[in-house]
């Protein structure tokens, strides 16, 4: 066996990481740095990795690279587990773990001095681990396998502060949300199973298409597997748990909760999408959450004055256009704009941290302002991040939202306006965000004091926006190299091209949208409060979140909780008290009674035998 | 020597513990040191014995193995084939092979965690001894007779360690004494074991073979056990060992049990003993019974699927640590009842694996709740609170247990549960899709509890009370480590367990018709 060999060479991939895990978790007070040094080494190798195996990869001719061993051997069924590189997962091993690596790297500073600092780092692997199987497994079931690891990793590190009695809950909502979708994301695949009598992806497609599962079951286990990415990639109505999940350490949010794991109903959604296609209305349900995901949460970021809820709440509606664009036969956009969504709100999460590091915690924009000064460089590099995801052109974020739109336009004309106000939204919070944060003058002692951030955090905020201006750039064919553009990297079928009128409008939606912002909150031309006035009723529900959250505890608490006591007490006094406690009682209460048969005196018994006797020469005399 | 421990192996299962019991009897009860060590010795004999049991059973070698036989009794009277008797046959298939190292598992870390027991430490090894032999002698079994002796052996010592070593505890609305729950379930099991009798009675009566051996009368099942008498003689045994599977309504013995127990008889009970019932249906029922059990499974798919909702639920209204796992025992069991009520190859192989982790688990749970009780003296977590702060260690070993639980992939309870999930897709139909999603559905309710319930005690701030509490020991973490590898090892790489119990799945399912 060939370590150096591509396909021996891609489990290594998941395994380092894993490794890592288990040296910190095990002996991380031996270790120099408590073992950060591992976790940061283990997915710098796993990057160099990603760029050995792209190199082979391209040099392959785009051809998959796969690897697989049996699991479980059941005769006539086989579980194998399996490992597949193509054009979809290379982009999101690239993304992992450069994401990752850098968010570790940042860590190290944000995190300095905790207790459980190498705990952190240890979850931080396992987390890198189980994403990177995720990417990379060839059937339903290993992903559903690194998918519930995923949501172990984002547990635990939601939870990091267990003390504080918030994360713990977040951290619990958090699994139990997603593991509500995930209900569906596993009978859906077992139903796959049972009509195509396999796990693999490609072969239950093939089979799909061939015709060999019914219409019906299509559209089943589709619905069944979306209901799954809807968990993960919080869509409505399944989000709640995704603001709540900031109550974990901010490069976690940066990482997890932003660039890799959420994407990962996206990834899913992506690489089902043949056999989405196959089932009658799915695309128009994926389309329609997406929507409402992506108007709704913009809605809900415009309100909120937490940093990182704005920033959570931006996520979801973004996840929301991801999907809308999925359902719009915008594949290879919706992947671009997860990678350039991915590279911008990390860089946004990290810029919050350093934000938060400088002001001893505080996340309340109302606290802030007049950062700009102080934290030189965060603010340039939150400004272009904030730009990024505004979709301002030239920015990365201007280019996959462009191809989006074009894919929006040519499949579901009907969304295209509702979603050209989505983009004025997204660009109205975000430029909201950073004049709350950066501009104007200082609202407390906190943003008096702040200060900048040490350089093992603001490089990597540096690296990252280097990214997110330049990486729109990859949309565009290259004149040079058969690099024909993004989009026909991930699909053949999609070519380049442009939409000028689209492009335009686009570019004017943003904009105003942006300099809407800025005169607001920026130059603060306009009073806030004379807008939210005539709208107080739609204010209040934005700002209390549609009451999801609301109406979500009533049915925990009143409905869920209280059938579980009812059946409870059901169990104690009925089945047990009356039931089991009920057989044995009236065993003893008949041989109370019983008893009295048993008198020892000799004329009850000849009484009994004269009654007896009687009744048998009765008995005697019927019959004969 | 190979050929002596191919021969009297599980001859020593059953014999070790007794000769343990015979032991301890001549240790004085003051000498504790002594008792503990010679007690921890024959629990690593009988452990070791059972390991070499499991990995010198050849798979691929199809029919029972290290078969061994002693002519005890002969029965008068003409039979079959001339004179009767009853003789101690022992041998093991695939699915007994693993339940024999599920048990010497369970009771090696079992005999560990129960060192801290201060009263009576010599009786309470002697009755735990005894109870083992029983469990042993049951798995090992291939006489009826035998089979139902060594059940009714491993019954009954639970009646004395739970009414002496055990805790009455008294809750807001109602109190459990131990005398109680000590009486219930023997009395329970006891009314079940009238049930086995009756069906093992009568299948040695209608096969007429003068035999209880289990290999000759599945000869002669077409000849002798009509149709119409296999029907009649499941149900019996199907309540009588499903009793102490957990079937519902007849479950209530086992949660209480569990919270009067020590922890490591709470360990026995929950690991090894409703294993019982359910080897019970595949041993006798399944392999003797085939078209009467073909008859009454769907009754007991839809019973399996009553009992894992209904004990998914009860276990999210209880507050008690002992509550919450034994009503989850009492779900996860249900699904093992599912599994075997699939009569599909992976409902059954499923069946097993789950029967084998839901043991090597739930003896984690209740190794780490001891271990919170020991320290604590209390098991509500209404109380408890941000125990993760100062038993760190023992949160994370709670954790583990608690994740496997829930069905976390990488650990044993996921592999176990997806093949039954698959099993029971796979069968009845479109019944087999609605009864499938509602075993999936009660996983994800086992996250709820599980997770309010680490939650609640585990996380959020260190209360005044629980300041100076200290983290568990280098022995008690010994124990947990050997269940947290088992656990590992099947969620990981399960094809060496899958393999050895294809090997006793096969002609079981060979036998019915229509089963795939």
């Amino acid at each position: 066996m060939d370590l150096f060999l591509v396909n021996n060479l891609i489990w290594m991939l998941p395994l380092i990481c894993v490794f890592a895990f288990l040296i910190i978790a095990l002996f991380s007070q031996y270790i120099p740095t408590q073992g950060a040094i591992v976790s940061i080494g283990s997915i710098g190798i796993a990057f160099l990795i990603f760029i050995f195996v792209l190199i082979d990869f391209v040099n392959g001719g785009l051809l998959p690279i796969h690897s697989s061993f049996t699991w479980i051997d059941l005769g006539e069924w086989q579980i194998s587990w399996g490992l597949l590189i193509d054009r979809i997962s290379i982009v999101m091993i690239g993304l992992i773990t450069f994401v990752a690596f850098l968010v570790q790297i940042y860590s190290v500073g944000y995190m300095k001095g905790d207790s459980r600092f190498g705990w952190y780092f240890a979850v931080h692997s396992l987390f890198a681990a189980a994403m990177l199987l995720l990417v990379l497994s060839d059937n339903l079931l290993l992903l559903y396998f690194a998918w519930e690891l995923v949501g172990l990793g984002s547990y635990l590190l939601i939870g990091f502060w267990y003390e504080k009695k918030s994360a713990a809950e977040a951290a619990k909502k958090a699994f139990v949300t997603t593991r509500i979708g995930d209900v569906g994301l596993l009978i859906g695949i077992i139903i796959l199973f049972k009509a195509s009598g396999t796990f693999d992806i490609s072969s239950i497609i093939h089979v799909a298409q061939e015709g060999g599962i019914s219409n019906d079951v299509i559209f089943w286990s589709s619905l069944l597997i979306f209901l799954g990415a809807m968990g993960k990639s919080a869509q409505f109505p399944l989000h709640v748990w995704l603001p709540d999940a900031m109550e974990g350490p901010t490069p976690v949010s940066a990482l997890i909760h932003a660039a890799t794991m959420v994407a990962a109903g996206i990834y899913l959604v992506g690489r089902m999408f043949p056999l989405f296609e196959l089932g009658p209305g799915i695309l128009t349900i994926i389309s329609i959450v997406g929507i409402v995901t992506f108007i709704l949460a913009g809605a809900i970021a415009l309100v909120m004055t937490d940093i990182k809820r704005v920033l959570a709440y931006s996520t979801i509606s973004h996840l929301g256009l991801m999907m809308l664009s999925l359902g719009s036969f915008g594949a290879p956009a919706a992947f671009f704009h997860l990678v350039i969504h991915g590279f911008s709100k990390a860089l946004l999460f990290l810029g919050a941290g350093s934000v938060m590091h400088g002001m001893h915690d505080q996340t309340e924009v109302e606290l802030m302002g007049g950062l700009r000064k102080k934290m030189p460089i965060t603010s340039i590099t939150f400004l272009i991040g904030t730009l990024s995801l505004a979709g301002i052109v030239p920015l990365s974020g201007f280019f996959s939202k462009d191809e989006i739109l074009i894919s929006i336009w040519e499949y579901n004309p009907w969304f295209f306006p509702v979603t050209l106000f989505g983009v004025f939204l997204s660009s109205l919070y975000m430029i909201r965000l950073y004049c709350l944060i950066f501009l104007s003058s200082a609202r407390s002692d906190y943003s008096e004091k702040a200060h900048e951030s040490p350089r093992i955090m603001t490089y990597p905020l540096i690296i990252l926006s280097v990214l997110a201006v330049f990486s729109g750039l990859l949309a565009f064919p290259s004149p040079i190299t058969e690099w024909q553009g993004f989009a026909a990297f991930i699909d053949d079928h999609h070519k380049f091209h442009m939409v000028p009128w689209i492009t335009a409008v686009s570019i004017v939606v943003a904009f105003s949208g942006a300099f809407l912002g800025w005169v607001i909150y920026g130059a603060r031309k306009i009073e806030i409060t004379a807008i939210s006035k005539p709208f107080k009723f739609i204010y209040q529900l934005v700002s209390r979140k549609f009451l999801f959250d609301e109406i979500y505890s009533w049915i925990a608490t009143k409905i869920v909780f209280t059938f579980a006591r009812w059946l409870t007490v059901f169990d104690r006094v009925i089945v047990n008290d009356t039931g089991i406690d009920g057989v044995g009682n009236s065993t003893k209460k008949s041989a109370d009674r019983l008893k009295y048969f048993q008198s020892g005196y000799l004329y009850n018994y000849s009484l009994v035998m004269v009654i007896g006797l009687f009744l048998m020469a009765i008995i005697w005399w019927v019959i004969e | 020597m190979i050929e002596l421990f191919n021969e009297s192996s599980l001859l020593a299962l059953i014999i070790f513990p007794l000769i343990g019991v015979v032991l301890l009897m001549l240790i004085p009860s003051q000498y504790q040191d002594v008792i503990k060590y010679s007690s921890l010795t024959i629990s690593s004999v009988v452990s070791l014995i059972s390991l070499l049991v499991y990995f010198s059973f050849d798979h691929s070698i199809q029919g029972y193995q290290f078969l061994y036989t002693y002519s005890w009794l002969d029965i008068p009277g003409a039979w079959g084939d001339g004179a009767g008797a009853i003789s101690l046959d022992l041998g093991i298939d695939g699915i007994a092979a693993l339940m024999v190292l599920l048990t010497g598992i369970v009771m090696f870390t079992g005999t560990i965690v129960s060192w801290s027991i201060k009263e009576d430490l010599k009786d309470f090894f002697i009755l735990y001894f005894l109870l083992l032999s029983g469990v042993f002698g049951v798995f090992v079994s291939l006489d009826m007779f035998f089979f139902f002796f060594f059940y009714e052996l491993s019954v009954l010592p639970m009646y004395l360690l739970i009414g002496k070593w055990g805790s009455s505890s008294k809750f807001p609305t109602f109190a459990r004494t131990k005398e109680y729950s000590a009486m219930k379930l023997t009395l329970v099991l006891v009314a079940g074991s009238v049930l086995i009798w009756v069906a093992i009675i009568a299948i040695f009566i209608q096969s007429n073979l003068g035999t209880f051996n289990i290999l000759e009368i599945e000869e002669v099942i077409s000849e002798n056990l009509s149709t119409n008498f296999q029907k009649i003689a499941v149900p019996l045994l199907m309540i009588g060992v499903g009793i102490l599977a957990g079937l519902w309504p007849f479950h209530t013995w086992s949660p209480d049990g569990h919270v009067s127990a020590p922890s490591g008889v709470s360990m026995v009970h929950a690991g090894v003993l409703m294993k019982l019932g359910a080897f019970g249906i595949i041993r006798i029922g399944m392999f003797l019974l085939p078209e009467g059990a073909q008859f009454w499974m769907p009754l007991l798919i839809v019973l399996g699927a009553v009992i894992v909702i209904y004990g998914a639920i009860s276990a999210m209204g209880q507050t008690d640590f002992k509550y919450v796992i034994g009503y989850s025992s009492v779900s996860h069991m249900g699904y093992v009842l599912m599994g075997i009520a699939t009569l599909h190859y992976l409902g059954l192989t499923g069946a097993v694996l789950q029967m084998f982790s839901h043991g090597v688990m739930t003896a984690l749970f209740f190794a780490v709740v001891g271990m919170i009780y020991e320290r604590t003296h209390t098991r509500d977590s209404l109380v408890l609170q941000g125990l993760a702060k100062k038993m760190t260690v023992t949160t994370i070993l709670f954790g583990i247990a608690g994740l496997t639980s829930l069905g976390l992939p990488g650990l044993s309870g996921f592999v176990a549960e997806l093949l039954i999930f698959m099993g029971i897709f796979q069968s009845y139909g479109f019944g087999g899709i609605i009864l499938g999603s509602f075993a999936v559905v009660g996983a994800a309710i086992t996250a709820i509890y599980i997770l309010r319930l680490i939650a609640k005690a585990f996380f959020g701030p260190v209360s005044s009370e629980w300041e100076d509490l200290t983290d568990s020991n280098l022995r008690e973490r010994f124990a947990a480590s050997i269940l947290v590898f088992t656990i590992l090892l099947i969620g990981l790489w399960p094809y060496p367990f899958v393999e050895v119990i294809k090997h006793g799945v096969g002609p079981i399912l060979s036998g019915i018709v229509g089963a795939i």
